[in-house]
């Protein structure tokens, strides 16, 4: 008979209406046994009592069905970003409000650093900044002998110094796109999409591919997780190639590797078959902590860049529209080719005019290729309206809402993107309840932090950076938000039956709060501690 | 990642674009299976369409098929630009590195990688125009403005499925985009001559069979420029020329390295001393005469 544990907790928060709250949960062979009090598995034999969590409040494992594995290996870079973040080690580093703390902590680091070793550094954003631009002279002031280079948090524009410039052959008589020159034609160090960017990251050795897939950036983004209560998380736009499943169920499968891992395979340019024949196969070997099998489809870009596809009017003050990354007859083909074969997708759309495609090319192939439980996923959905989301309850689809960007974001869409009318109704989780979808809430992180419990609090408040409530007809309740984060997302991920709720028959995964947040103000949701989390009923502490 | 070699001659680029359906599969087969002397690595988004015979492949795994003529076609992966760089990294390095960005894409932004990347030259970028279907797509609400885009960044504009020669309506819509020479790939003209250059002066290797479809000029000379005056001198090339490469003498540093494909023109310093000035271009033979490329380089 396998052992029994029984925990206690100060208070369980199971999501199971049966039996909302709980003292003891009861644990066999990683499962739910029995939720109730001390005397819940009494009839299932000897039992151990664990009471190291008895000051805790339990909730089930939350769940983040929109993040990316390199949340956690972007740590391997210097944090420059305006926020406090915390790594995956637990460790705060604090955000850098104006360019003399950009320089004053990055020269601190650079002490760290061996000889000859660059200088990289990753989340800047300028956005926030007033006065003066990022150049090579502030950089320069951090190091002139070793190449600094620091990634923008849009991942589209980069500042190095004058060694960094060197190394790549920048200099006056350069003439390329996306390389910024000063008044007297120097470069200032500032660098421009990829093209522009890629001669740097090649020469300092910035390998975005290595913040995936690696034993090391596999288990950082368990420890990111960890930190934020999640137990199970996606990676939602993986570029595993076949060699890289190795590595992924032999870290998966570590029994201290404290996460239920969901990679969901990127698709943009491929061939619909050759897809779907490949994510039928890597279904085929998911695993316990490895699930693997759904897909990922790009459709247009983003709102704050100016390259989401939204309806007309368009954005504010005339900026064109947006670009597609997949154009609206080749969304049509994969959605036709995946339903087809029963393949799961995940879909991104930030403008309503993509939402729009998605919604028409999933109706099309529903007419053809019937499969009423496919749950396809609409991700971010940051302009869709009642009509759309009432065509989702109709077709079965999902909605994964972007509600970390009403903080971040919020004062710039009011101000520069979609206008003030628009930007209340942004990542609209109250219509999207009331018209009856299935609604999960997310970071996409590292675009921003991974954190259930903060998104939870915008889609709850929708307080801006500035501190205004931007569109409150649009906020949902406590637990509204706290169903989203559990078995709302749960449900997106076709996992709802295992997990998301702390009920018998269940994946013993839990959250280990320090409060209740179901009974802290609503404004204090984000600050409710995390202490770690149990996995299969193994405890994890961070 | 390896660093950049100096030792090594810069890889030149060239970029084929064009929206989904339009013909950029049939000629990268096209060009793979031509003898034109390069070993060429071609990366495309997947190798649905690719379509090499047996006899003439040395290999084929997963995403990578070699063939005989020592040209590569790979798939790219998810990350194009961590790609370019393991091309730039392969050793062998290859003659010539040949991107199809996909339907969708706008080229230029990733041609503009051969202008600021030191180890890339710049090769142009190849739009392939659907001449049954472009100018309804260049209309279309949802797409249509990346359509045009892509036409509006092209150095060449290559027509396919214009049985019976390029309509004049889609000519003149063509021409007030771009500027680059429209190309009709009906007849079974050699692609090799636009997508990758005449022949190659940098390595002296003979040019690759004869193409009845171009005329081709070489030039070797004493000529020393400045890079104003060389650049000036470029932008004054008969327009109906293709392509100009060469290594041009200079009167302090080591000389250029020039590439120049329909309107656009790149200017490098050389990696290497340049001891005489050694041209090469490429057009039309309906449309240009060598003479009159003559007199344009000789300054008349």
């Amino acid at each position: 008979m396998a052992d029994i544990t029984v925990f206690k907790a100060r208070k369980i928060i199971t999501m199971d209406p049966n039996r909302p709250e709980a003292t003891h949960v009861a644990v066999r062979e990683g499962r739910i046994l029995a939720v109730g009090d001390a005397t819940c598995a009494d009839a299932w034999g000897a039992v151990r009592h664990d009471d190291s969590l008895k000051d805790a409040v339990l909730m089930p494992g939350l769940v983040e069905g929109h993040a990316h594995m390199m949340a956690g290996a972007m740590w391997n870079f210097a944090y420059a970003g305006y926020h406090d973040r915390m790594d995956p080690k637990g460790t705060w580093w604090k955000g850098k409000p104006d360019l003399a703390s950009v320089v004053r902590d990055l020269s601190d680091y650079e002490k760290t650093l061996a000889p000859g070793q660059p200088l990289l550094g990753w989340g800047l954003d300028p956005i926030f900044f007033a006065g003066e631009r990022l150049s090579r002279k502030h950089l320069d002031q951090i190091s002139t002998d070793r190449p600094v280079a620091i990634m923008f948090s849009n991942f589209h524009l980069m500042c190095v110094n004058s060694k960094a410039l060197d190394m790549a052959g920048y200099d006056r008589a350069t003439n390329a796109e996306g390389v910024v020159k000063d008044a007297h034609g120097d470069p200032t160090g500032e660098l421009q999409e990829m093209a522009a960017m890629f001669p740097v990251m090649r020469r300092v050795g910035m390998d975005f591919r290595g913040l995936s897939q690696t034993e090391g950036a596999i288990r950082s983004y368990g420890e990111v997780c960890m930190r934020a209560g999640v137990t199970t998380v996606t990676d939602l736009y993986s570029q595993m190639e076949d060699a890289d499943l190795a590595t992924l169920v032999a870290v998966t499968d570590d029994p201290g590797f404290p996460a239920r891992l969901v990679p969901v395979l990127g698709v943009a340019g491929s061939d619909p078959d050759q897809v779907a024949a490949r994510a039928l196969s890597l279904k085929a070997q998911s695993r316990d902590k490895l699930r693997l099998g759904a897909v990922k489809l790009m459709t247009d870009g983003s709102i704050q860049g100016w390259t989401a596809r939204v309806k007309w009017p368009g954005y504010v003050g005339g900026q064109a529209n947006g670009i597609w990354n997949m154009a609206p007859a080749e969304i049509h083909r994969m959605v036709d080719t995946m339903q087809r074969a029963g393949v799961q997708m995940h879909i991104h759309v930030n403008g309503d005019e993509a939402s729009a495609v998605a919604i028409d090319a999933i109706a099309d192939a529903a007419r053809h290729h019937p499969w009423q439980d496919a749950r396809h996923v609409l991700q971010h959905c940051q302009l869709m309206g009642m009509d759309q989301f009432v065509r989702c309850v109709e077709l079965g689809i999902c909605t994964n809402i972007f509600s970390n960007h009403i903080w971040y974001f919020g004062d710039q869409h009011a101000a520069l993107t979609v206008g003030e009318d628009r930007a209340c109704r942004m990542n609209a989780a109250r219509a999207a309840l009331d018209a009856g979808v299935h609604v999960a809430l997310h970071s996409d992180a590292p675009v921003t932090p991974l954190g259930p419990l903060f998104t939870a609090w915008c889609a709850v408040n929708r307080q801006t950076m500035s501190g205004r409530t931007l569109g409150a007809a649009q906020c949902i309740t406590v637990p509204e938000a706290l169903h989203a984060i559990t078995l709302g997302a749960a449900f997106t991920l076709k996992m709802d039956h295992e997990i998301g709720s702390i009920e018998t028959g269940k994946r013993a995964d839990f959250a280990i709060l320090g409060d209740d947040p179901t009974t802290v103000d609503p404004m204090a949701l984000k600050d409710v501690p995390v202490l770690g989390t149990v996995l299969d009923g193994r405890v994890h502490l961070g | 990642m390896s660093l950049p070699s100096s030792a090594l001659p810069r890889l030149p680029l060239t970029v084929v674009g064009g929206y989904l359906g339009a013909g950029k599969t049939t000629l990268i087969n096209r060009l793979l299976r031509e003898d034109h002397g390069q070993r060429v690595l071609v990366m495309v988004n997947d190798f649905g369409a690719i379509n090499i015979d047996a006899d003439l492949l040395v290999s084929a795994d997963g995403d990578t098929m070699t063939l005989t003529n020592g040209c590569v076609c790979c798939t790219m992966g998810a990350d194009l630009f961590m790609a370019m760089g393991d091309a730039l990294d392969r050793r062998p390095r290859p003659d010539h590195l040949v991107i199809e960005a996909s339907g969708i894409a706008d080229p230029a932004r990733i041609a503009a990688a051969a202008r600021a990347e030191p180890d890339l030259a710049y090769g142009g970028i190849a739009v392939v125009v659907d001449a049954l279907h472009w100018l309804a797509l260049a209309d279309d609400p949802q797409i249509g403005a990346q359509i045009r885009g892509q036409v509006a960044t092209a150095d060449l504009l290559l027509i396919s499925k214009a049985e019976g020669g390029v309509p004049p309506v889609l000519s003149a819509r063509l021409a007030a985009l771009s500027a680059a020479p429209q190309i009709d790939l009906a007849d079974d003209a050699a692609v090799a001559p636009l997508l990758l250059g005449g022949l190659s002066p940098l390595r002296g290797k003979p040019e690759g069979g004869a193409h009845p479809a171009y005329l081709g000029w070489a030039h070797e000379g004493d000529e020393v420029l400045t890079r104003e005056a060389l650049a000036g001198k470029l932008s004054q090339a008969p327009q109906a020329l293709y392509r100009i490469k060469g290594l041009v003498c200079a009167p302090e540093g080591p000389g250029w390295e020039v590439q120049v494909v329909g309107r656009s023109a790149e200017i490098k310093p050389a990696l290497d001393a340049v001891a005489r000035t050694r041209l090469v271009a490429l057009g039309p033979q309906a449309g240009i005469t060598r003479d009159q490329v003559a007199r344009w380089w000789s300054g008349c």
